[in-house]
């Protein structure tokens, strides 16, 4: 099939899908591009291959919403960093993809343009933020997909939805056009069907860009060529840590089976624990909470975003245009943040929050000096039910137990398919030292390659 | 113990208006998501500071937005300005 005919089917699944992973799709820019693509005249490592992009990532001309009322109509005057690397590569920008309102979220049901579903099960959800990018990847409405992670947005959709998804390095993908949220702790990532795709669009999107002062100035690394490296010898840890209360005993044992496959072919293996790691969950959301109100202070309705018809008075403005603007879960995290930060209690949160994050950093350090890479559940269960956690957000939060800890530590996390519940998949992450994505993918390749659980890499 | 007073001060500060159905539920849900918080208190460690630096760049022109694109996803201007509610 010519990249024209690709498209056009992929148009006609995502017209007739129940899924509601897209929130925009460029149905003119998709044609053009693909016919460039056809004529040959367009080289590059994803020239004509359809790609999801998150809606918190800006594209030109492209509405980006965050899946908020309050950037209902915002259209970006200028492309992500990422973006501008794909369209070098020759890739066709399909759509826009569902998500959490502003990334806030871990099951993409806080969309101001309604719920993504399962595509495994239309009751369950997709996991999130990422929801719509895992989501579309899965039930091949898109080809490859770009997703972001503050606590685990990424991983999270990529184990619920069976296909495989990287956190990187801090530092390693530009976050210029990336909607922030907490950015002392997000990366924009790939999500792919398979290993190697994944691999693939990293060393596409990976490398230093001036303009976000946190990117880092370092080569490229080659993750596709290493790929079929020998394991033998490596060190693999379990951290038991994350294999504690709320662990569906299906995802453990999946995990434990994962790692007896690396165990076979040639890997060795040992238990060992990081007690900083029950700190986690706090530590991220104050941080994420504090970083998101003081992000989210531009939103005020003037420059660009939701405004009121009648103005008052500025603050009553603007409290107006944020009320009518912004869903529940993100005034819920802005409020809590706001507090968080606020006189008397900056001591007791936020600066408790980074001492923690000190802690964590340390045992991960440790860790890493006795292993190579260490494995757990990506996630404690398989995708739940639409609806079943929204109303009570703390067991909402409880989700990103297992996915938090490496943001906090700045450190990369592959996330692969290692089994099933039922339909549902289980994911298990693959956890590096910094800047070590491409031994990442190396373990993930020679499992994915040994085993069954991918039904994409056959 | 976070009251209805609390919440109704955080979201003057955040700038958001409440209605009386978020600010009953927002003090329900903010008691149990601090008390969960409170994990954090038996910590110890001191803050070990990261060793930081600032990042400098030389300061050359280089293409930036024009003022149409500037105000192109403004919902209000005037003769180019953004248009802004009144300060007083």
């Amino acid at each position: 099939m010519s990249p024209r005919e690709r498209i056009e089917k992929m148009l006609d699944a995502i017209e007739c899908s129940d899924l509601n992973a897209f929130i925009t799709v460029d149905y003119e820019g998709a044609r053009r591009q693909a016919t460039e693509a056809d004529s040959g005249e367009v080289d590059g490592r994803l020239a004509g291959i359809p790609v999801g992009i998150k809606d918190a990532i800006s594209t030109k001309g492209l509405r980006t919403t965050c899946a908020s009322k309050m950037l209902e109509h915002y259209v970006p005057p200028y492309d992500a960093f990422v973006i501008r690397k794909l369209r070098e590569e020759g890739a066709v920008l399909i759509g826009k993809t569902n998500m959490d309102e502003f990334s806030m979220g871990a099951s993409t049901e806080t969309s101001f343009f309604g719920p993504c579903k399962n595509p495994w099960d239309l009751n369950c959800v997709p996991g999130g933020s990422s929801g719509g990018s895992a989501a579309s990847v899965a039930a091949n409405e898109a080809d490859l997909a770009l997703g972001s992670d503050t606590g685990g947005s990424i991983r999270c959709p990529a184990s619920f939805c069976g296909v495989v998804g990287l956190k990187p390095t801090y530092g390693r993908v530009s976050r210029s056009g990336l909607v922030s949220y907490g950015n002392s702790m997000e990366q924009i990532g790939p999500i792919a069907r398979t290993v190697k795709e994944c691999a693939t669009l990293f060393e596409i999107i990976a490398g230093h860009d001036p303009s976000d002062s946190t990117s880092l100035d370092i080569p490229v690394p080659r993750c596709v060529s290493s790929l079929s490296n020998d394991i033998t010898g490596m060190k693999i840890g379990i951290p038991l840590d994350f294999f504690g209360e709320g662990v569906d005993p299906a995802v453990e044992n999946a995990t434990r089976d994962a790692i007896d496959v690396l165990e076979d072919l040639g890997a060795r293996v040992a238990e060992t624990s990081m007690p900083s790691l029950k700190y986690a969950l706090s530590a991220y959301y104050i941080q994420a909470m504090s970083e998101a109100s003081s992000n989210l202070a531009r939103y005020c309705g003037i420059i660009y975003g939701h405004r009121v018809q009648k103005d008052h008075e500025w603050h009553r403005t603007f409290s107006e245009n944020r009320a009518s603007g912004f869903g529940k879960e993100v005034k819920r995290r802005v409020l809590l943040g706001t507090y968080a930060l606020s006189a008397g209690y900056y001591d007791k949160y936020y600066l408790k929050a980074l001492k923690a994050r000190t802690l964590i950093s340390a045992d991960f350090h440790k860790a890493f000096q006795q292993y190579d890479a260490l494995i757990a559940p990506t996630m404690p269960y398989v995708a739940f039910k639409i609806g079943e956690k929204i109303e009570d957000p703390l067991s909402l939060y409880k989700v990103d137990i297992n996915t938090v800890p490496v943001n906090l530590a700045n450190l990369p996390s592959l996330s692969i398919p290692c089994g099933r519940k039922g339909r549902l998949p289980i994911g298990m992450q693959i956890i590096g030292d910094r800047l070590k994505e491409a031994l990442l993918f190396n373990i993930g390749w020679q499992f994915e390659r040994n085993t069954e659980f991918n039904i994409y890499a056959k | 113990m976070i009251t209805k007073t609390d919440v109704e001060r955080v979201a003057r500060l955040a700038c958001i208006d409440l209605d009386d159905e978020d600010l009953q539920e927002f003090t329900i849900q903010f008691n149990s998501i601090l008390e969960y918080f409170e994990a954090l208190e038996e910590i110890k460690a001191e803050l070990i500071k990261q060793e930081e630096h600032n990042v400098l760049r030389s300061d050359e022109v280089t293409p930036s937005l024009s003022q149409q694109e500037a105000l192109s996803n403004a919902p209000r201007v005037d003769s180019g300005y953004f248009k802004g509610p009144r300060i007083l």
